[in-house]
């Protein structure tokens, strides 16, 4: 009798810091980024991309769960720093992450219903995992190499073809894919690409010129006394064949982020969740001055805030159904254990571990641009010179503020 | 206190998954011939490199015009364009095929990749450093009489999106090469290989 008793007590004891060392490592898990993320972060929008570059220098520096982000962040610093080159290293590493992160945990799926959202490997929302491919295409058309951003615009595709609610409003990336195809001469696809960007963005102005160019090359009359309509000057005097063209990639201003909501319900129910908000400030942008006498300059946005906001909605019905389930298990879980002292150091625990997972791609502006104009023989020759091969008919600039 | 919370069958049962974890862990190598077929994924490898080259080579050198001359005429490649959704460096393709047909004895190249060197050169040996007699003699190159080109295509299908395990995806490739005479503009000889697999993928894993 004695000994059944004292072996209750140690069992008890036990089952305690089993509780303890769960409680511990599960709050240790919740809602924490790597310090040098954040460290990477603040340093870029503090315009120390060097800093910003350094402090991610290792992927080892960043947990293995935040993996995706540390290859996000990181490309795209050294977009913005001009290492085109390291940037298209990083971003392929992204998308081949992505592709391995589709097969489910089974064991950290397992894991994440008893404890936070946190413990699993961050996949990215599904227009994050377009933007990866948008960047990806950015770099190779400034390192010249058309024929690998064409390979990236048709994965960016399958994205679209995937993900089309969450990754439709992103006109930036289709206008992208479009000249990818426009750029290695495939007229065909650049032509449905264009076609598809302007029924998406209800009007076809900003590509009226384009649709009309290639219906022509393509023997689509019809469809080129469609489109003329929508051209900005229909009786500009009609001008000598341009030398080039220039293509600006303006990014401005800051990508809204997650930030956690509650609901508590009695007893010690939690129920957790994450929005995109803005981050407020104002960013006027650089000015792009148009090129003299250019009167047919065209703009293409993505506000990326929405097609992020879109992309999270399309999860949303997933993301209760897990939550809920979780908060069900918790509490089966809290109800079944006997012992009141180590009850309520579990729904403690419980409590404090119903974080929401926050996880995003932090250093995305708030809108992509991407600003085109012809380059005709004369004084714009020379506006139009860029880092680009000065052979070459396109010049591309990636430009952020 | 150890013995009262860890039964005997617990110890055994944490013993067993300890050492089938362990037992996943060592590092293996293993050595394959190239002339092995080997595929991991659906995706383009070495081994599909390997069986395409082997039918093109064969395809050109024993059709007209190559069939019919003896005289080892001059080529020159021209890249094979990639408009796949892969990024495959199509260089090694026209590398092998290049060396295939030298090997075969049917044609000779010129050697593009190495235009800018050999200029450099020329140049090095007439800036007055080379003797007069060891000089190499400009204009003396011999201009191709066919050009190599080519093309790789793929189209990938997904399985679409319904209730199940694994996820299977249909992938195919095309490689088209021509030959071009460089004088009418003709194409002489045209061939493509082609290889369609599928692969299924789990989509829950440990």
């Amino acid at each position: 009798m004695t000994r059944s008793s004292g072996t209750n007590r140690q069992h008890r004891i036990f089952v305690r810091w089993i509780c303890f060392l769960l409680m511990g490592a599960g709050l240790a898990l919740c809602g924490c980024t790597s310090s040098n993320l954040t460290l990477a972060r603040n340093a870029f929008y503090s315009g120390d991309v060097v800093m910003a570059s350094q402090a991610l220098d290792e992927p080892e520096k960043v947990g293995s769960r935040d993996r995706l982000l540390y290859f996000m962040e990181k490309g795209t610093i050294l977009h913005y720093g001009g290492d085109y080159e390291g940037s298209a290293a990083i971003f392929l590493q992204a998308a081949a992450l992505i592709t391995e992160q589709e097969v489910i945990s089974a064991t950290r799926q397992a894991a994440s219903m008893v404890t936070t959202e946190w413990l699993t490997k961050y996949k990215g929302e599904y227009v994050e995992r377009l933007f990866v491919h948008t960047f990806q295409m950015m770099n190779y058309l400034l390192l010249g190499k058309h024929e690998s951003a064409l390979v990236e615009a048709k994965q960016a595709l399958e994205v679209y073809d995937t993900y089309p609610e969450a990754c439709d409003g992103d006109y930036f990336t289709r206008a992208l894919i479009a000249h990818c195809f426009e750029a290695l001469d495939e007229i065909n696809g650049a032509y449905i690409e264009y076609k598809k960007l302007a029924e998406l963005m209800g009007n076809p102005a900003p590509v009226a010129d384009k649709l009309c160019q290639l219906a022509n090359r393509l023997g689509f009359y019809d469809e080129v006394e469609h489109f003329s309509q929508f051209l900005p000057d229909k009786n500009e005097e009609k001008r000598e064949r341009p030398i080039g063209e220039r293509l600006i990639f303006l990014s401005r201003g800051r990508a809204p982020v997650k930030i956690p909501h509650d609901i508590i319900l009695p007893e010690s129910i939690r129920f957790s969740f994450s929005t995109y908000e803005n981050r407020g400030g104002y960013f006027p942008g650089p000015e792009i001055p148009p090129l003299p006498g250019i009167g047919t300059r065209t703009r293409v946005t993505t506000d990326v805030g929405k097609v992020l906001r879109a992309s999270l909605d399309q999860r949303l019905a997933r993301i209760i159904a897990k939550e809920t389930a979780r908060v069900v298990a918790k509490e089966a879980i809290a109800n079944n254990i006997n012992d009141s002292g180590v009850e309520s150091l579990v729904r403690i625990a419980f409590f404090l571990m119903e974080v929401p997972d926050t996880r995003c791609w932090e250093t995305l502006p708030g809108t992509l641009t991407l600003i085109r104009e012809p380059v005709f023989p004369g004084d714009n020759e020379q506006a139009a010179d860029g880092p680009d091969n000065p052979d070459r008919f396109y010049r591309y600039f990636s430009i952020r503020n | 206190m150890f013995r009262n919370v860890f039964s005997k069958s617990m110890f055994f049962i944490f013993l067993t998954v300890l050492v089938a974890s362990l037992a996943g862990c060592r590092a293996t190598t293993r050595d394959y011939s190239p002339d092995d077929v080997v595929h991991y994924d659906e995706g383009y490898d070495f081994s599909d490199k390997n069986a395409i080259v082997d039918y093109l080579v064969s395809s050109l050198v024993s059709k007209p015009p190559l069939v019919s001359r003896y005289d080892r005429p001059v080529m020159i490649v021209y890249g094979v364009a990639n408009r796949t959704s892969e990024h495959i460096e199509t260089s090694g393709i026209t590398d092998d095929i290049r060396m295939k047909i030298l090997q075969s004895g049917k044609a000779r190249f010129v050697n593009k990749v190495q235009r800018d060197n050999i200029a450099e050169e020329t140049a090095y040996q007439y800036g007055g450093n080379v003797s007069p007699e060891t000089r190499l003699q400009r204009a003396r190159q011999i201009g191709a009489e066919y050009m190599l080109s080519g093309t790789l295509r793929s189209i990938k299908k997904k399985q679409p999106k319904q209730v199940r395990l694994k996820k299977k995806t249909l992938q195919y490739y095309s490689l088209t090469l021509e030959l071009t005479d460089l004088q009418s503009g003709l194409i002489e000889w045209t061939d493509n290989a082609e290889i369609v697999r599928e692969s299924s993928k789990p989509f829950i894993g440990w």
